[in-house]
């Protein structure tokens, strides 16, 4: 079987490979280039006035970069769904080569197997090796913006795509042989793993682990390190806090802001604050709102994930994803008997 | 019969031989609510060459992938020398398929498939592949796709055949392919089952493939077998009686008229008999293979409405 595995894997493992070094090329490239703007901040930095705007430097000059290359690299697992997983006994069936190959002397679920094991642990250590060498060459930018728990920088570091590929090529493989034909199954792939992408992180992940619970009163010193305040729909809620004594913590859920009885803050008196706030002179990002705000004795309740999380986290989306995986192997293998 | 002593004596060895390549009871394969065979009993036994005629749309293709595993059936016991089908690997090994339009893979070599075939097959025989694919004229490296519709059967049939199986299975393994490619591909296939020593099965709407290469014969048609047996014994068992009309209303008993046309003052009966043609009293004729299988198939066709059609139609006259 390991000799027909790769008669018939060749061509995308040739493909693949030649993704890889590309990739492989420019991380490292990248990975060193950042190192050196990471060590001229440091230097720059011993200089204590220049430190925090060499900081603010060296993050944003990375910045753009590295969350497209999440973004981007992300799209590997779904190419692998499409492109490997989908193909795998569909196009089989499609050339109706099953009635050929399953005729030798291999029944049909050890060669689904041995298929689905070689394709699979080729996914994996192609996504595990992108994904090594990105979390090596981002680790000065990772360690510097402390934003670890971000939506889609979290799903593009460590172990985590190993899990996403696994699954998108065995997802690929169940439509393929339910389908029955090539290109639907890869289209249906493809949507439906684009779909499940966007939908963990802000769904599922957030409730892997029950998060911790905390009430945040609204100092106006609080509410000036607020990243946004206020929607547009006039609803008084208050954005990208930082949980004091936790910098790199995930705010997963803020409350809108309350009053001290626990009432959601009233729109008028919220837009009031907001738009015809006492002159005081104060200064910060919200000025004399934050202070008409503060004198109104306001909390928000917030659940957060502690940074010591983040490889619970991780180990647990990986092992999550992986068990989805087992489960559609598990069908496939059901499935095949009556294919 | 003096094989029945021996078997007792040689104990599991001839049991194993003897036990028929495929045996079939109340065997079903429902597509929907279409029935595709229905209650089909059927016993095929070792060493024979089985024809399985029926038009498009009989259900052959479902007895074959049922016979090799393909397909589950919907109700009803299969057994293929002796196991279910594809049971397992070394079942899987004593029996070759060739499915119908002969699939290869397009990208692989000729030279592939013979390494797919020994990869795949513990019991593969590379020299008797490798002979049959230079006695047909295959070039080891040609892709699969390149080939036309004659050498890709051929090649199909090498693969089938090099894992020395004991039962060769042959869905419409002729159907594409024209009249040269055809005998030359039935001459091989008929060249291999003698060199295995195996049995084999083969489906056809085309009954000139069956009468040139098969000594048993299955007509199968609207999802049931109409009749079954050696080629000799059906031939000898039915005939054709000429005679004028009414004389063939009064048939001694044991003669079983399969069907009737009248032409004018005469009619003519296909009839299975199992009684002396002598013991019959009118003139008695050979029948050919054609013509009983023809005879078999139209009263098939006609079976939804036969009993009532037969006797409106007869009674004026």
């Amino acid at each position: 079987m390991i000799w027909l595995n790769w008669r018939q894997f060749r061509l995308q493992a040739l493909a693949g490979a030649a993704g890889l070094a590309l990739i492989a090329v420019y991380l490292l490239y990248l990975g060193v280039e950042i190192r050196d703007a990471y060590d001229a901040y440091r230097t720059r930095c011993s200089d204590p006035g220049n430190c925090a705007q060499a900081r603010s430097q060296f993050q944003s000059t990375y910045q753009n970069t590295l969350l497209f290359l999440a973004g981007g690299l992300g799209l590997i697992p779904i190419i692998i769904g499409t492109f490997w997983g989908a193909p795998l006994i569909a196009r089989e069936l499609e050339l109706s080569t099953h009635r050929l190959v399953w005729n030798q002397s291999v029944p049909r679920r050890r060669w689904l197997i041995s298929r689905m094991a070689f394709v699979g642990l080729a996914a994996m250590i192609l996504t595990g090796l992108v994904s090594l060498l990105l979390t090596w060459a981002a680790s000065p930018y990772d360690q510097v913006a402390a934003d670890r728990f971000g939506a889609v920088v979290f799903g593009a570091r460590n172990i985590a795509p190993i899990g996403y590929a696994f699954l998108a090529f065995a997802l690929g493989t169940v439509v393929g042989l339910l389908v029955r034909r090539t290109l639907p199954a890869m289209a249906i792939t493809g949507v439906v793993f684009l779909v499940l992408q966007f939908s963990v992180p802000n769904l599922v992940r957030p409730h892997l682990i029950p998060p911790e619970k905390t009430t945040m009163p609204m100092t106006s010193q609080d509410i000036n390190q607020a990243r946004n305040l206020g929607s547009i729909t006039g609803a008084p809620s208050i954005g990208g806090l930082q949980v004091p004594g936790a910098p790199d913590a995930w705010i997963s859920e803020t409350s809108p802001l309350r009053t001290a009885d626990g009432r959601t803050l009233g729109e008028s008196t919220f837009n009031d604050c907001l738009n015809t706030p006492p002159k005081t002179g104060a200064g910060g990002t919200f000025g004399d709102t934050a202070v008409c705000l503060s004198k109104l004795n306001l909390h928000v309740d917030i659940e957060y994930q502690p940074s010591s999380r983040y490889w619970p986290f991780q180990l647990t989306e990986t092992g999550l994803y992986l068990v989805v995986s087992g489960i559609l192997i598990a069908i496939a293998i059901r499935r095949i008997r009556h294919a | 019969m003096p094989g029945g002593g021996a078997d007792f004596q040689n104990g599991i060895m001839s049991k194993k031989n003897s036990a028929p390549v495929l045996q079939a009871e109340g065997l079903t394969k429902r597509y929907g609510r279409r029935a595709a065979l229905s209650e089909v009993d059927l016993t095929i036994p070792a060493g024979r060459v089985v024809g399985l005629v029926g038009p498009n749309g009989a259900g052959k293709s479902t007895l074959l992938n049922l016979a090799c595993g393909l397909l589950k059936p919907t109700s009803g016991s299969l057994r293929v020398l002796g196991s279910r089908p594809a049971e397992n690997a070394a079942h899987l090994a004593r029996v070759g398929f060739v499915a119908q339009d002969t699939p290869v893979y397009p990208s692989f070599s000729v030279a592939d498939h013979l390494r797919l075939g020994a990869r795949l097959n513990p019991s593969w025989d590379q020299e008797l592949a490798e002979r049959r694919i230079t006695q047909v004229g295959l070039n080891p490296g040609q892709k699969a796709g390149r080939l036309s519709g004659g050498q890709r059967a051929q090649l199909a049939l090498t693969i089938a055949a090099a894992k020395r199986p004991e039962l060769l299975i042959f869905d419409e393994p002729a159907a594409a392919l024209d009249p040269l490619a055809r005998r030359g591909f039935l001459e091989n296939l008929v060249e291999f089952v003698a060199e295995l020593g195996a049995s084999a099965v083969l489906s056809s709407h085309l009954l000139s493939d069956i009468e040139r290469i098969c000594d048993h014969l299955i007509v199968l048609c609207e999802a049931r077998v109409q009749v079954a047996g050696k080629v000799r014994d059906l031939l000898a068992g039915h005939h054709r009686l000429v005679a004028s009309q009414g004389e063939l209303d009064r048939l001694p008993a044991g003669v079983e008229v399969i069907r009737m046309e009248h032409n004018g003052q005469y009619s003519r009966a296909l009839v299975r008999t199992d009684v002396p043609p002598s013991s019959i009293p009118c003139p008695v004729e050979p029948v050919t293979l054609e013509e009983l299988v023809l005879g078999y198939m139209s009263r098939a066709n006609a079976a939804p409405a036969a009993t009532v059609g037969a006797a409106a139609g007869e009674g004026p006259r």
